[in-house]
């Protein structure tokens, strides 16, 4: 792996211990600065609340998370990467982040509940620098665990951007800049085995989750939710397939990876683009638009799909819902 | 390849396919065929002998529990030297409280638990089992708490002369398996992990296991990261500072599509003496028989390390031993 691992410094042994380590340095590290040299000035990021660009944004986005939550850890669970020095390293991050709601902020004042939830973070990366991100957080579920209504939540944050006119917009195709990755993974069978698995449910084909998925599978969901057995599968996507029944699936990124020591495991970049016009996880149909912004990681075993971690941030839907309705 | 006569590809198959054929698809009186009539079953809550019990078992949680299901999650085995083998099998059991039963009138509660199930194998019979039910996940999500439900539980048997006696080496019943595993690498790496832990040697945690380690600890908890396993660990073996811990069977995996895993059964036996888990010390005689399941890993470069492990001991057999010395259980 080292040998394709050109243009970072030798400091990191592989990719993922430069993705692994440098998160390390910036948050429980404190190295905060840091980002002066491990992002690039005019990085792209894209987050389900908002397209942010340049790295003065994720430097005081940064330590206004760690006022707020001043004992934030980033636990590395995975990195599912691919690419090279010419298109840029792109590593699907798999993080769990926990914390305490100690300091004042978009939170409002602390209730000093503690949270733990999933995030995963694509970077694409070059010379010891990440230059075009996607990145989702469970805020859905970060939301609740520190006590809050999601649907709530989301009318109070347009009120308090100023109304639906004025307020942050959730990221939308639209919107989008190149940030100078065009890579679309790999071609590894295991990415494209997960990938038509996503592709068959969104096709309405649920069965597959009976077929694919191992009996036993653990899945970890938005809000925060752990689901074990298929039925829990089943309801997730059927949830969110149903609330958006016309909307367009795309598979933007795909990687699989074999490496020794770990199951077969996948990473995928998805979306869904359409109209908020069923019933499902968002409830009575409204006609909005809805962009759905997905990343999503899973792991084979002997027996099929074992684990997975599907994440799109529910409150950035109840966002453009409200936003809709008014 | 196939094993027990060609029904099933492999030991795992088997263990996963006779799980279900028993309890989701309901055939039951096929315990008469998977168990041998003199199995010994020990759990911490009682060692009993023969199958007659099993199926009477097996039929009262269905009653109160229809949809009981057993999702096996992992099956880490090893052969027993002869033509037998040894499974230790990893088990999530959901279940609705819909009837009547051992838990009073039907509560219409929700469960999820764990269970660790070692079992000896051999012609298609299981004959020798251990097995650690995470119990008071049970009981806490039926609303009470591990010593309260074990003290409540040795009046329900009669108070503390006719209660059924939890596991203890006393008690115990040798049974035709007498292997300690195999001598793969990662069983004796994950045994040596433990022991350090045992010997209050806590930098073991931080040395062996992976800063984003998943861990599942007996009331149903899950933590990640490296305190929740320091704290379970270490609050376990302040209640018991003096007992002597041994990896009972240790075994270890590489598997194609898995990672590599190790499964111990360990146990802890001595005296209550210290502050930990289970309150003030009492100096009551425990044993504490316990499973543990560990997948190890690396994303690169890095020395492999825990990822994820599954521990069970069961709370509600430690609390009944504890009560039955201190007498609490007339309180």
């Amino acid at each position: 792996m080292t040998e394709s691992f050109d243009g970072f410094s030798p400091r990191w042994a592989d990719f993922p211990d430069y993705i692994l380590g440098i998160t390390q340095e910036i948050w429980e590290g404190r190295g905060i600065g840091t980002l002066h040299n491990y992002y690039a000035k005019d990085v792209v990021m894209r987050f389900p609340n908002a397209l942010v660009t340049g790295n003065a944004a994720v430097m005081s986005g940064t330590m206004a998370t760690l006022v707020e939550f001043p004992d934030r850890q980033l636990l590395g669970e995975d990195v599912i990467w691919s690419g090279d020095a010419d298109t840029g390293y792109l590593s699907s991050h798999r993080i769990i982040t926990t914390g305490t709601h100690t300091g004042h902020g978009v939170f409002g004042a602390p209730t000093g509940r503690t949270f733990s939830i999933s995030v995963i973070a694509d970077c694409a990366a070059r010379e010891n620098t990440i230059f075009d991100e996607w990145l989702i957080r469970d805020y859905g579920g970060l939301v609740k665990q520190l006590g809050f209504d999601q649907k709530d939540f989301a009318r109070q944050s347009i009120e308090d951007e100023g109304g639906a006119d004025a307020c942050v917009r959730p990221f939308t195709p639209d919107q989008d800049i190149d940030g100078g990755y065009n890579g679309r993974g790999n071609d590894n069978a295991c990415g494209a085995r997960y990938a038509d698995l996503l592709s068959r449910i969104m096709d309405l084909d649920f069965n597959v989750i009976g077929e694919e998925h191992d009996r036993a599978v653990l899945a970890e969901y938005p809000g925060a939710t752990t689901v074990r057995g298929t039925g829990g599968v089943e309801e997730f996507w059927m949830g969110l397939r149903s609330s958006f029944p016309d909307a367009r699936f795309e598979i933007h990124h795909q990687i699989g990876r074999e490496d020794p020591m770990m199951s077969p495991r996948a990473a995928l970049r998805w979306s869904l683009t359409g109209k908020h016009t069923g019933w499902g996880v968002f409830g009575k149909p409204t006609g909005a638009p809805v962009h759905v912004m997905g990343l999503s990681h899973a792991e084979f075993g002997p027996w099929g799909l074992r684990r997975e971690t599907a994440l799109y941030d529910e409150i950035s839907i109840w966002k453009q819902i409200l936003m809709h309705t008014g | 390849m196939t094993v027990f006569g060609g029904k099933w590809q492999d030991l795992p198959d088997y263990i996963l396919g006779v799980t279900k054929e028993i309890w989701e698809d309901r055939r039951i009186h096929a315990l008469n065929d998977y168990y041998a009539p003199d199995i010994i079953v020990r759990s911490p809550a009682s060692v009993v002998v023969g199958n007659g019990g099993v199926i009477a078992a097996t039929m009262a949680t269905l009653a109160e529990f229809p949809d009981r299901a057993l999702l096996g999650e992992d099956v880490i085995w090893c052969t027993d030297g002869g033509d037998g083998f040894l499974s230790s099998h990893r088990l999530i059991s959901t279940a609705t409280h819909t009837a009547p039963g051992v838990y009073g009138p039907a509560s219409g509660r929700r469960l999820r638990y764990r269970i660790l199930a070692d079992c000896h194998v051999r012609d298609g019979v299981i004959d020798d089992e251990w097995l650690v039910r995470d119990q008071s996940a049970i009981v806490r999500q039926m609303g009470t708490d591990a010593a309260t439900f074990a003290r409540d539980l040795i009046a329900k048997e009669g108070g503390p002369e006719a209660c059924v006696r939890p596991l203890t080496p006393q008690n115990d019943v040798a049974g035709p398996y007498a292997g300690q595993g195999n001598d793969n690498e990662w069983g004796r790496r994950y045994a040596s992990v433990l022991t350090r832990i045992m010997s209050a040697d806590m930098a073991a945690v931080s040395d062996s296991y992976d800063r984003a380690v998943i861990s599942h600890y007996p009331g149903g908890d899950t933590g990640h990261g490296h305190a929740p396993v320091d704290h379970f660990w270490m609050s376990l073996r302040a209640s018991f500072p003096d007992a002597v811990f041994r990896a009972e069977h240790v075994m270890g995996r590489d598997d194609p599509h898995m990672p590599p895993r190790a499964a111990i059964r360990w146990s802890l036996s001595g005296s209550h003496s210290g502050w930990g888990t289970f309150g003030p010390p009492t100096g009551a005689e425990v044993y504490v028989m316990g499973i543990s399941q560990a997948e190890f890993g690396s994303l690169g470069a890095a020395a492999p390390r825990i990822r994820l492990e599954h521990t069970l001991t069961d709370e509600t057999a430690i609390w009944k031993q504890i009560h039955l010395h201190t007498g609490s259980h007339n309180d």
